[in-house]
């Protein structure tokens, strides 16, 4: 009886750890989004009382109107850049194994084994040297390091998961390589495509330490800019862009789960 | 553009197979090389020039200044030793609390996983700023945590956990944990359930089941966990200069001020390379103790 209820006990206690862990990773964010509706010009919480009055004061800045278009191109050219690389490389890998593959991935995931600050420093030198330091093109490019291996290893999977004889049908049926890729390849693929992209554009989107030091004035993203103002006070205008950038992340994590299911997407990123 | 090739579905690579498979490699080579290996490249370079204090470094020299500098500041070895026992105490955290998690998630149903799943991954896709700030408002003095405890009568004064090691240690918590909790579930989520099945009818009871069949199972999942922690919590920088106080000082914000502040760089790139060497050597030496490399690649 009594190793019953040790039994119990045991599983209660590993269920209010794990309650308090979620807790803990998930309602400070909230806590944030709701000093976010607050009416006082400090940051309070509870909040005392409901308005939209900072969200209409961000939308009147244009230093933060200027960040998240800046947040938007650099997200965008990222997205681009580590579709183009990661699924060119996915594709290369069919039908590899053994050390070349283990290569090939080990070249794309280098990059994330090093710490942001560094590679940051890095290539703030390194471009500086070609008057390309704070531009987008360095955001871009810094970004796409970072958000490559993330889409080639979706892009990888997706292309395992297709199968191939239908490829080869298309090609005996007279189909050109170039339509029998676009007309039976990519509408297979649309899910992974998508999720491949989303991806990369939320690695942009929340990359801080790369751009803080690779950004300048006319350049900074929302997290940049939000770490500026964080520096100084607690800014209610950075309730509301965080606010923003939460909604964002939901926003497209939840189009990625409905595409792939969460289980899938939360195993392979 | 090469995207409009596909793989060879002949058994044995032909040449011209060969000659695509290049060609769809070129992009990765050309990104990796010219924005990651030659920049690195570089930085080495940087490091082994002369430090002037009429400019950033000495054009075209050759020296050993930035290295004298980091064997010969009491200062810097201070600053390496705490940024490796930070490194090495967030990692320790994070892994028991990544397994916790993702073994809780893994034994959830239906609802309840998507739920803590999704938890992670809002809060792995969530921007670092925003992560600190949520830190900022519930752990500072007179934030959320606190006035609940104080009100509840747990506490009497307000526990200080922040601008200290606690708070260097929490935030760089939330900022490693998702990737932990995900890298773990994802080695959990192949694991056969009538394995574990099979030692509950042979009499074994769940934390045994936990310490002899799930953890050997989950071991490549959580030496990744271990290697992202550990090479982010060296490489911290936003964590403890917000969180922190002034001696929670990382090699990454030492770097960062002798570059941007103090102008030294052939001083910052020695202290870059060196940080960059400690978390490859310690990640080389981890694997092989802990499980084979291509294990963890694939």
């Amino acid at each position: 009886m009594s190793c019953l209820a040790e039994r119990r006990l045991r599983r209660w206690l590993f269920r209010a750890v794990v309650a308090a862990l979620f807790g803990l990773l998930v309602l400070p964010l909230a806590i944030v989004v709701s000093t976010a509706f607050d009416a006082s010009s400090v940051v309070t919480f509870p909040p005392t009382a409901l308005s939209t009055r900072w969200i209409g004061e961000l939308f009147r800045s244009p230093t933060w109107l200027r960040s998240l278009l800046n947040s938007l191109v650099v997200a965008s050219g990222t997205t681009l850049v580590s579709m183009v690389v990661g699924t060119t490389a996915a594709l290369a890998l069919q039908g590899y194994d053994g050390r070349f593959r283990t290569v090939v991935v080990g070249l794309a995931v280098l990059p994330l084994l090093v710490p942001g600050v560094i590679i940051g420093v890095t290539l703030l030198t390194f471009f500086s040297r070609f008057g390309l330091q704070q531009s987008y093109a360095a955001l871009v490019l810094a970004h796409s390091l970072w958000a490559t291996p993330l889409t080639f290893s979706v892009m990888q999977s997706a292309f395992a998961r297709f199968d191939w004889r239908l490829h080869e049908a298309a090609l005996d049926l007279g189909a050109s390589r170039v339509k029998a890729f676009r007309t039976v390849v990519v509408p297979e693929l649309r899910a992974g495509l998508a999720v491949a992209a989303l991806v990369g554009f939320i690695v942009s989107l929340q990359e801080f330490v790369m751009a803080l030091f690779l950004s300048g004035p006319d350049t900074r993203t929302v997290p940049v800019e939000a770490w500026n103002s964080l520096r100084q006070s607690l800014d209610p205008l950075v309730s509301v862009v965080s606010t923003i950038l939460l909604a964002a992340v939901v926003l497209l994590v939840v189009s990625a789960g409905a595409l792939v299911g969460l289980d899938r997407f939360a195993a392979e990123t | 553009m090469s995207l409009s090739d596909a793989r060879s579905t002949l058994g044995v690579p032909s040449l011209s197979a060969r000659w695509r498979t290049v060609a769809l490699l070129l992009p990765l080579a050309a990104l990796n090389t010219g924005v990651f290996l030659v920049p690195m490249a570089y930085l080495l370079r940087l490091s082994f020039t002369a430090r002037t204090p009429q400019g950033a470094f000495v054009e075209g020299s050759l020296s050993l200044d930035g290295y004298r500098y980091v064997a010969e500041t009491p200062l810097v070895h201070d600053i390496f030793g705490f940024t490796l026992l930070f490194g090495v105490l967030v990692t320790a955290l994070a892994v028991v609390v990544s397994v916790l998690y993702a073994y809780a998630a893994w034994r959830a149903a239906g609802g309840w996983r998507a739920l803590l799943l999704g938890g992670a991954v809002l809060s792995l896709f969530t921007t670092i700023v925003v992560k600190l700030f949520a830190v900022v408002l519930v752990f500072s003095p007179r934030g959320v945590l606190n006035d609940a405890l104080t009100e509840l009568g747990v506490i009497a004064s307000p526990l200080l956990l922040i601008d200290n090691l606690a708070g260097a240690v929490i935030a760089q918590l939330y900022i490693v944990v998702p990737y932990g909790v995900l890298a773990v579930y994802a080695v959990l989520s192949t694991l056969d359930d009538r394995q574990v099945e099979a030692a509950l009818d042979l009499g074994a009871d769940r934390p045994r089941v936990f310490r002899e069949v799930v953890l050997p199972h989950a071991r490549p999942g959580i030496a990744v966990a271990g290697i992202i922690s550990f090479t982010w919590s060296v490489g911290a920088y936003p964590a403890p200069l917000l969180l922190g106080s002034g001696s929670e000082q990382t090699t990454a914000i030492l770097v960062s001020q002798l570059l941007l502040t103090d102008f030294d760089w052939p001083a910052a790139a020695a202290v870059a390379v060196v940080t960059v060497a400690v978390v490859l050597t310690t990640l080389v030496v981890g694997l092989r103790r802990f499980a084979s490399g291509g294990e963890l690649l694939g």
